[in-house]
């Protein structure tokens, strides 16, 4: 998931960034908010992923509120950007649609972009041998599945299973509501779209731990007699993470595309929960997008912009993180 | 730092490029949709650049008279015996026959058989072939042909699921598809151009469903040279040959001129089987007939629209209706479901949701149909009612969760659906989930009783009551998705099966058909009708309600 | 290069094993999920005691694994992939052949149209490096990158094809014929922005090399200097790399654009055969692609290898 067309960190800049003080992170961010183009893209990200979390609470009508009375209605003080078929209003549904990307977004990258390479990058590359043997060979094996193919079926066949067992843990726990709250479909997009992207973070993340592991730093502290553990998380973790942050951004992008994707064609979250997928593919009939062209163009407008804006982003960071490899 | 800059400009540059184009292209003319007059014309005129982009692996400019062209899905495969799915059916039926078959007016007609004779009793037909019928080869067909046919369609080594319902009243049918026998007892053939056919009583429908294709005749010595792929190149009775079919892009069928009820006047048909919007491909004259959808409707019903001259409407024999699980809660109290049909505004629904393309269901025959009435026999409209229904039932204040099951696999529950449960939020306060499954998802569901309600649709395979009435609410019988059982209603449809007289049997079906609606056993929502455009040099060109065999007839004179 | 030979031959021995994991996981989960090809097919019909006897017919009441055997040693002894429940009277490579063929050639289409562009794109913005041309190139192409293909499909059918009737909308009519315009677009353009990227980073590695400089010396004119040693020393590893991973994204694309035209590719297919629970069929596009993309992957690796011995061992590429 990590975009591999960002050439690898190179020993100079990751042995720079061991040797920094103290949070690097705050260095970083400051340098990052000074170029004026990362704080535009920022701010357009902020807005509406702000936009989609208080949707619930800020947006005018329901998501699947309609009313037969007001089908296709242009922009009117009751709705601002108009209503589609069902009288549903469009500012509502985009709104609730945001939701859904930031928190499919946020979930999928946070373990598929950042806790898994992570953990297995580090793994394979300092324990080596067997482990990273079979991590590779899985990896190898993962990245070349035809993702999307893998995810259809997936999505048809394991969903009702996955339904199932929500269901039966909102029985057993006793929280109501789940099943209905389209958990279900969430989890499995999320589960599927991380276990299908964390291939090329791990491999970076390895090459960096293959190429640390004989610096002076950590020798110093393997003859010390440092614990494993303590070696991975204390040293070699905070050299590694640059090169995750890197990737995140332009990450996020993917992932949102990703689910918009998905759910267009069915396999993704379902009716009657909100998502992009499905206000696209309400908009992009062709007599529908001929007489009432907003129904599509406000969500693709939205979309766009903010996958540009994560693609810039991710651009920005990467000039801080790793100066020169652009 | 500023290139960062530079490069955000470069986006948004694209970005309002972009979106110029698309507002020109939005708001300047051309094209079909909602525009009228003078659109239609320039885009239908044959003569415009897109017929020669066609490519030149169709021959659409050099489409003669007599040759229709259509859109067609692949069939799956051509075996009349086996083949279930609607796709298939459209070739079957013109490449295959059996001893009769249904015309346009859906009443039975002769067809490899050119008479028979009914025993007194009901139970023994006698059919006599016409000895004109010939398979596509030329061979000339056989009752032998007809017994090894059927006998072969109810062999379970051949793999139909649909053998034993339409035969299976053969006597000593079962014991074929049970793997018993493997000859049917009740099949004789008498002598090369006679074939007797004992039934195990006297079902008035027999006849009926001897029109489906399972009771197709197909060719023994064919199948036998080449059991696995004779399909590709049937040898069958119907009036059309299978000329070409090249998977994904076209089919070509060619009259059989030598077909027992005569040479078809339509020569060729060919089917597209590629192609993005069907109706842009009508009006650049690349193919003759179309189907009209929901959205391109309204401007094809405005008169002021060119094409309004070519369109037609036909209805078809089919329901969409909401089931309820009559075993489940809520739905086991009767007064719940009355109160979900009561709160439905379908004509609201039609009318603005599927823009009247469809007619409201008045019951769950549909027109066209023996024993279809005008009479409306479906709940009204009426929120307070069903409100009070609602508090009477055992449910009140205690609603389970309830889930509507229906098939689709789309971004988007379709917008009927979507008003419908709304109705009912709106009217009962009652939160209805949708959920979507994929069709072999829902089907299993079904077969295991799992949803509370569904939302599904029938079509009728013959003309007669008993295919919907009896099939979908005897109790026991397999398709029984409603867990329906009412000892009553049984013996109805028991004595309907048997009752020779027909008036006495519509009656009966009439009755058992309205006490099911009053029980809201269902909620019969919409019938369908088909929408399409037909080129005003296409004639006789027919839209049957069910699918038969209806090419045969059709003239194509092109200008 | 004996590491090299060792190298690939590692590889590809682990090819076998991968689709050994792979179509055993791929048999398990079609058949893990409700419904099968037999009931699904039904469509009104529910007679579930039928269904059992045809599933029998078709073994598909044996246990699981038992079914993998059957299928696993028809596939490696015979070559055979099974029948598909489908189209019963076609064998499977009958099926999907002339559909691969389609979107293969699709594809190549689209890759022309992003090299075409983007490879001269991204070396005039080398070439142009700390003026405002540079950045706005990249720009430009990275906002069509953004804009998804669901979102591009349906403007250019409209706009094309509605509006200027310059092209069909949508279908398959051939190769050579106009229905490909909007595909190949549609395709073609979000892979633009990464391939003049990766042309510009190459270029401006490559400008600096002595042999521009001599030549620039020379007085050679700069065009030719750029046209010349520049652009042909960027492009293969470019390309390669780019195709290599692209090949992903591509089918990911194609499988949008198949739907939304109605054109007949391997894409849509996939969807028919999930919905349809074609078992076979599913298993086999599945390993076929499996194989394309192990193989895609190894091409890369050995291009990178070849550019840059560090990487051997640690073998980038993919996602």
């Amino acid at each position: 998931m990590i975009d591999a067309t960002y050439a690898p960190g190179s020993p100079a800049s990751a042995e720079e960034a061991a040797r920094a003080p103290a949070s690097p992170f705050l260095r970083a961010l400051r340098r990052l908010l000074r170029k004026r183009i990362a704080v535009i893209c920022l701010a357009l990200i902020a807005l509406f992923y702000c936009a989609g979390i208080i949707a619930p609470l800020a947006a005018p009508y329901g998501y699947a509120e309609q009313n037969l009375d007001a089908s296709f209605e242009g922009p009117s003080w009751a709705h601002p950007l108009g209503t589609d078929r069902n009288g549903r209003d469009v500012l509502s549904r985009n709104m609730f649609a945001m939701r859904t990307t930031v928190v499919v977004t946020i979930a999928t990258v946070a373990a598929g972009g950042i806790v898994l390479p992570v953990t297995l990058g580090l793994l394979a590359g300092y324990a080596g041998g067997a482990v990273d043997w079979v991590i590779n060979r899985a990896g190898e094996i993962l990245a070349s599945l035809p993702g999307l193919p893998m995810l259809v079926l997936i999505s048809a066949t394991m969903r009702p299973r996955f339904n199932g067992w929500v269901g039966d843990v909102e029985d057993w726990v006793g929280w109501h509501g789940l099943t209905s709250s389209g958990f279900a479909d969430y989890f499995l997009i999320f589960s599927v779209l991380s276990l299908f992207g964390w291939v090329g973070g791990m491999r970076l993340i390895r090459a960096q731990v293959l190429t640390l592991r004989g610096s002076q730093y950590v020798l110093a502290a393997e003859a010390a007699g440092a614990s494993t553990p303590r070696i991975l998380f204390r040293h070699l973790l905070p050299n590694v993470l640059p090169l995750v942050v890197v990737g995140v951004s332009a990450s996020l992008g993917a992932v949102a595309g990703s689910e918009i994707g998905l759910t267009f064609l069915g396999v993704g979250i379902q009716p009657p929960h909100p998502s992009f997928g499905a206000l696209i593919s309400d908009g992009a009939s062709r007599i529908v997008l001929q007489n009432h062209p907003a129904l599509l163009l406000v969500p693709a407008a939205i979309v766009s912009s903010l996958i540009f804006a994560f693609n810039l982003l991710g651009d920005s960071i990467t000039d801080i993180i790793t100066p020169g490899a652009r | 730092m500023n290139n960062r800059l530079v490069l955000a400009a470069g986006g948004v540059a694209a970005a309002l490029i972009i979106g110029l184009a698309v507002i020109l292209i939005l708001v300047i003319g051309g094209g079909g949709g909602s525009d009228n007059g003078g659109n239609a014309e320039s885009s239908g005129t044959p003569s415009s650049g897109k017929t020669s982009s066609s490519g030149s692996s169709q021959d659409n400019n050099s489409a003669s008279a007599g040759e229709l062209r259509v859109r067609g899905a692949d069939p799956l495969f051509l075996d009349p015996a086996v083949a279930e799915d609607a796709d298939s059916a459209v070739y079957i039926v013109e490449i295959f026959s059996g001893l009769v078959r249904l015309d346009h007016d859906l009443k039975v007609q002769p067809d490899l058989a050119q008479s028979w004779d009914t025993s007194p009793d009901g139970m023994t037909y006698t059919f006599h072939l016409n000895p004109k019928a010939t398979f596509q080869d030329g061979r000339l067909v056989t009752a032998g042909d007809v017994k090894y046919s059927w006998e072969r369609a109810l062999n379970p080594d051949t793999g139909s699921v649909t053998a034993e319902n339409f035969l299976g009243d053969i006597v000593g049918a079962k014991d074929v598809s049970r793997g018993r026998a493997t000859d049917v007892s009740g099949l004789k053939a008498l002598d090369d151009e006679t074939l007797q056919v004992t039934i195990d009583a006297p079902k008035a429908y027999f006849l009926y469903k001897l029109t489906y294709p399972t009771a197709f005749v197909v060719d023994q010595k064919q199948i036998e040279s080449n059991p696995r792929r004779w399909t590709l190149k049937p040898n069958g009775t119907g009036p059309y040959k299978l000329k070409e079919w090249k998977l994904g892009e076209r089919i070509v069928l060619q009259a059989y001129d030598n077909n027992v009820l005569g040479a078809p006047k339509l020569k060729q048909v060919t089917f597209e089987l590629s192609g993005g919007s069907s109706l842009v491909d009508y009006q650049d004259g690349n193919i003759d007939v179309t189907g009209v959808g929901l959205d391109d409707l309204e401007s094809v019903q405005d008169s002021s629209n060119k094409l309004n001259a070519e369109y037609q409407t036909s209805p078809r024999q089919s329901l969409d209706y909401i089931g309820f699980n009559t075993k489940t809660a809520p739905f086991d109290d009767p007064k719940v479901r009355q109160a979900f049909a009561l709160a439905v505004d379908r004509n609201k629904i039609a009318d603005v949701v599927l823009k009247d393309a469809v007619p409201v269901a008045n019951g769950i025959l549909m027109p066209g149909v023996p024993g279809y009435t005008q009479e409306d026999k479906t709940y009204p409209y009426d929120p307070e009612r069903a409100k009070q229904l609602l508090s009477e039932s055992k449910y009140a204040g205690n609603m389970p969760e309830i889930t509507l099951a229906e098939t689709g696999a789309g971004a988007t529950v379709g917008p009927t659906t979507e008003a419908i449960v709304q109705s009912w939020k709106q009217n009962l306060g009652v939160e209805v989930k949708i959920q979507q499954a994929d069709a072999a998802t829902f089907f299993q569901d079904i077969d295991q009783a799992r949803y509370q309600m569904f939302h599904l649709g029938w079509i009728m395979d013959y003309p007669d009551p008993e295919d919907v009435l009896d099939i979908l609410f005897h109790t026991g019988s397999r398709q029984n998705s409603t867990q329906y059982s009412n000892a009553d209603i049984d013996a109805k449809l028991d004595q309907a099966r048997t009752e020779q007289d027909t008036e006495k049997r519509l009656a009966i079906y009439q009755d058992v058909e309205r006490a099911l609606v009053q029980d809201a056993v269902w909620i019969p929502m919409f019938f369908d009708t088909t929408h399409a455009l037909v080129k005003p040099y296409v004639k006789g060109y027919d839209f049957p309600p069910i699918v038969i065999e209806h090419y045969r007839d059709v003239e194509v004179d092109r200008p | 290069m004996d590491g090299l030979a060792a190298y690939i031959v590692r590889r590809l021995l682990f090819l076998p094993v991968a689709l050994l994991v792979v179509s055993f996981a791929t048999f398990c989960i079609t058949r893990y999920g409700p419904g099968d090809p037999i009931s699904v097919y039904s469509g009104q019909y529910r007679d579930p005691e039928a269904f059992d006897r045809v599933r029998h017919k078709y073994g598909l009441d044996k246990p699981v694994v038992e079914q993998y055997g059957i299928w696993l040693k028809d596939a490696v002894l015979h070559g055979d992939l099974g029948p598909s429940f489908r189209y019963r009277d076609r064998t499977i490579p009958e099926i999907i052949g002339p559909k691969i063929w389609v979107s293969v050639r699709l594809g190549v289409y689209a890759f022309i149209l992003t090299f075409l562009i983007g490879i001269p794109a991204g070396i005039l913005a080398a070439v142009r490096q700390g003026t405002w041309l540079d950045p706005l190139v990249i720009g430009f192409f990275l906002i069509f990158q953004s804009i998804p293909i669901l979102v591009t499909l349906p403007l250019l059918v409209l706009g094309l094809s509605v509006k200027l009737d310059l092209v069909p909308p949508g279908g398959f009519d051939g190769i050579f014929t106009r229905s490909m315009i909007i595909p190949t677009i549609a395709l073609g353009l979000p892979g633009i922005a990464g391939v003049a990227r990766l042309a510009r980073a190459v270029t401006l590695g490559t400008l600096h090399e002595d042999f521009v400089r001599t030549a620039r010396a020379k007085g050679l004119d700069e065009g030719t200097v750029v046209v010349r040693h520049v652009a042909r020393n960027s492009v293969v590893p470019v390309m390669t790399t780019v195709i290599g991973l692209s090949i992903v994204g591509l089918l990911e694309g194609a499988l949008f654009t198949e739907t939304i035209l109605g054109i007949p590719g391997i894409g849509r297919f996939i969807f028919e055969s999930v919905n349809g629970r074609d078992y076979n069929v599913i298993l086999a596009i599945v390993l076929l692609m499996t194989v394309a993309f192990m193989l895609a992957n190894l091409v890369v690796d050995i291009v990178l290898a070849v550019l840059d011995p560090r990487l051997r061992t640690s073998g980038t590429g993919a996602r």
